[in-house]
């Protein structure tokens, strides 16, 4: 417990913690596992190009989340990229600004403008009034997010983008094993992205997958990828390199085996935030939208400076030196960031609330290297922040 | 009687047994030794550090700084993303063409696609099967954002001409690299030519990282700038300077390299072998010749290219279909040239000459770290059956019994 302002290690008082915690859940197999992965790999002499390995994965995904094809990728950004592709889209494409920068950069990549939307306050997701707000000539898409483990208004935006007459596809980096009233994320639109990365709880170190019920879609999406793995030959604008290594493959089998576990271990750790959070004024958890089961993989803060007594990055400057790497995404949002604050400047004063949340919200450790004693240290460091706010302010 | 073959009928084609049941291909495939690869990923293990530029990825990139004798060397996902990336950065602002050989990788045009330009493709010179400042000096105009210059898969282009020509035009000047990550030319190593270079570490490829590619240059600011470009642009932990995208290389990727460059001298010692046996082999079969590498460089001897003669009696179509058919995987080189396909994306092109006269006249044959030498016995034993019966092969194709 920080008793004064100088217990901060920001002003010179002892570490809370001797090694950084990172935001990200950064689950790899124990060795073993690993090892006997890589030693099946090299024995059987196949190293990538749709390998044995490789085809178990998108069959497992495909029964685990119920969706007729999953296309494993190289990752997720190169996924979203191509649905782009395989979708036919030309013109514009509407995205939220409160998103991970590769959302608009993969629609750049393809050839397409994004229009820029904002997001409700309290969701932090896009909405059909949001999207109607950002409406512009020339759409022909539109690529909502769902954030933090949880999710858009789906039946929503399907009404939305049918009544508009523009495809839909989501960009469900954050959303592998995430469940809503109507089914597991994965199904929905005419596709959907998965992020196995490294810090998703679905990891294969770099990696995605593309899911879709649509047999014509998927049938160009592996056309696209590589001439391996094709079913049927299709014509495609181009074909790219987006193949997913057995390597990559093995360890996201591995991934998928103790996901349940992974999920219940962090809401273990979310358990012990929410407990430590729930009296300091002007520090919000937000809670993943419209899911019935999340995979909470994201522990998310929302910071109200007048009544918590710290601006966000007030506090994320305190964590930080006391080892504890918050993130601050998504900060600025895409229609702040270059190069689209410069090319596409119509947006820039256009996402107040986006502005407003990019100013406000902090990310917190979770995943496989932060226990739920780690996460009652922090909560701890908040409320102790918040009661030491006014010296902290004056020592800034 | 070859391999147990003594008439067509023995040949699997027209339903003899297969000569390897399992195929052999033209990827050096070359196993990385399991004790260095974990050895390697220890290191990241240790760490918890997977991918974004992990400390095994920064060891990969010094190690192949050191050995191509450059400044700086960039990892990829793969070199479709990293030449990607290069060519978008380094293309002259305002222009749209890139320059290119047509016959050359079967995806480069798809590559240059990706960055948002357009593929002028040029001819090749005879002799070094490769562009050259002459053939690629009449496609280099107005339009021209960039020079992309590829090496063949057996020596080099001349890559000293065309940085001539990119300084007399103004043009810069990028290199595919991919087929001579070993070689020297003219005594200058490999990766140190034009603004930057581009190389494959797919399994296929000499440095087997199963997938994965890189770049090398001398250049600091080119260096810095697609460090940034394979993740997402970041300068700072939270925004982007400029446009980028995800093409970071992961850790095991980047151990299975670096476990692959420490057996490199071995490999390139069995690849010396098994070109050494090919060419000992085909003198005794008429029409057909090894195309030599020039032992006076640096060379991998990786690649085995032949050439079918005028005296080489069936078409290079029933040549391929026979030997793939007893699971001989060889291939035509780069076939169809680039100019001849008919992609969703615009090409330009004028005449090219060689190109076409040279297009049907190579073959690439089963090499690699899966081909043993007994497997090149039984290959050219192959190819003098072939030549022995070609009237019998060609009638029997004819007459449609087999595949091809």
């Amino acid at each position: 417990m920080k008793k004064r302002v100088g217990d901060f290690a920001l002003y010179g008082g002892g570490r809370e913690f001797a090694v950084d915690l990172h935001v990200g859940q950064l689950y790899f197999p124990e060795w073993s596992r690993y090892e006997a992965a890589m030693r099946g790999i090299i024995e059987r002499r196949y190293y990538t190009n749709h390998g044995p390995v490789v085809r178990e994965l998108e069959e497992r995904l495909e029964d685990y989340l119920g969706v007729r094809h999953a296309v494993t990728v190289v990752n997720a950004t190169v996924g979203l990229y191509m649905t782009c592709v395989a979708l036919g889209l030309h013109g514009k494409v509407m995205m939220p600004s409160f998103t991970f920068i590769a959302t608009a950069q993969a629609a750049v990549l393809a050839g397409l403008d994004p229009v820029l939307c904002d997001v409700d306050p309290d969701t932090h997701h896009l909405t059909p009034a949001t999207a109607t707000a950002a409406l512009e000539d020339g759409v022909t898409a539109l690529c909502p997010v769902n954030l933090w483990g949880g999710s858009t208004d789906i039946p929503a935006l399907v009404a939305w983008s049918a009544g508009h007459g523009v495809d839909l596809f989501f960009d469900s980096a954050h959303g592998f094993g995430v469940e809503r009233l109507d089914g597991k994320l994965g199904r929905f639109g005419r596709a959907e992205v998965f992020s196995f990365h490294a810090t998703k709880v679905m990891s294969a170190t770099e990696g995605g997958c593309i899911c879709t019920d649509d047999d014509d879609l998927a049938d160009r999406l592996r056309n696209l990828r590589s001439n391996y793995g094709i079913r049927r030959s299709l014509e495609v604008p181009l074909t790219v390199n987006a193949r997913m290594s057995e390597a990559q493959a093995a360890i996201a089998l591995m991934s998928l085996d103790v996901f349940d576990e992974r999920v219940e271990h962090n809401v273990e750790v979310l358990d012990a935030y929410r407990t430590g959070l729930q009296a300091v004024p002007g520090v919000r958890l937000v809670p993943p939208a419209e899911v019935v089961k999340s995979n909470h993989q994201s522990v998310v803060i929302e910071i109200d400076e007048g009544s918590y007594g710290l601006s966000r990055d007030g506090l994320w400057d305190v964590l930080r030196a006391e080892g504890v790497r918050a993130r601050r995404y998504f900060s600025p949002g895409v229609h702040r960031s270059p190069p689209f604050d410069k090319q596409y400047p119509r947006f820039v004063e256009a996402c107040p609330v986006t502005d407003r949340l990019c100013a406000a919200v902090l990310q917190l450790p979770v995943g496989a290297l932060v226990t739920a004693t780690d996460a009652e240290q922090i909560a701890g460091l908040v409320r102790d922040a918040h009661t030491h706010a006014a010296g902290l302010v004056a020592r800034a | 009687m070859t391999g147990g073959k003594s008439s067509v009928s023995d040949l699997a084609i027209f339903g003899g047994p297969v000569t390897f049941e399992h195929p052999r291909s033209i990827g050096s495939l070359s196993d990385p030794d399991p004790e260095k690869l974990l050895r390697y990923s220890r290191v990241f293990y240790d760490r918890h550090w997977y991918t974004n530029n992990g400390p095994v990825n920064r060891m990969l990139e010094a190690r192949l700084a050191e050995w191509h004798d450059v400044e700086h060397c960039i990892t990829f996902a793969s070199a479709f993303w990293g030449l990607s990336l290069a060519i978008r950065h380094l293309a002259l602002a305002g222009r749209r063409e890139v320059v290119t050989p047509s016959l050359t990788y079967r995806r480069m045009g798809e590559i240059i696609a990706s960055a948002g330009m357009v593929p002028r493709f040029c001819d090749i010179d005879p002799d070094t099967l490769a562009q050259s400042a002459e053939t690629t000096r009449p496609c280099v105009g107005e339009e021209t954002a960039l020079i992309l210059g590829a090496h063949p898969t057996v020596d080099c282009c001349d890559a000293e001409g065309l940085e001539r020509l990119s300084e007399e035009t103004g043009v810069p000047l990028l290199f595919d690299s991919v087929e001579s990550a070993y070689e020297t030319t003219k005594g200058r190593r490999v990766g140190t030519f034009g603004r930057a270079e581009a190389f494959s570490m797919h399994a296929t490829k000499l440095v087997n990282g199963f997938e994965g590619g890189y770049i090398t240059t001398n250049d600091a600011a080119l260096a810095d700038h697609l460090d940034l470009m394979r993740g997402f642009g970041f300068r700072t932990q939270d925004q982007p300077a400029f446009f980028g995208i995800n093409a970071k290389l992961n850790e095991i990727h980047a151990a299975a390299a670096l476990a692959s460059l420490d057996d490199l001298p071995a490999l390139v010692q069995r690849n010396h072998r098994r070109y050494e046996t090919y060419g000992q082999l085909l003198t005794a079969v008429p029409g057909i010749s090894l195309r030599a590498f020039d032992e006076r460089e640096q060379t991998s001897f990786k690649n085995v290219l032949a050439h079918l003669d005028e005296a080489w009696p069936l078409s290079r179509a029933a040549t391929l279909a026979v030997l793939q058919a007893e699971g001989a995987l060889a291939r035509a080189y780069y076939s169809p040239p680039l100019h001849r396909t008919q992609p969703g994306f615009e090409i330009r092109f004028g005449e090219l000459p060689v190109t076409e006269r040279v297009t049907e006249e190579y073959v690439l044959l089963p090499c690699g770290d899966q081909v043993g030498a007994s497997d090149i016995e039984a290959i050219v034993e192959l190819l003098a059956f072939l030549y022995a019966h070609h009237s019998d092969v060609a009638e029997a194709l004819e007459s449609g019994r087999g595949a091809a």
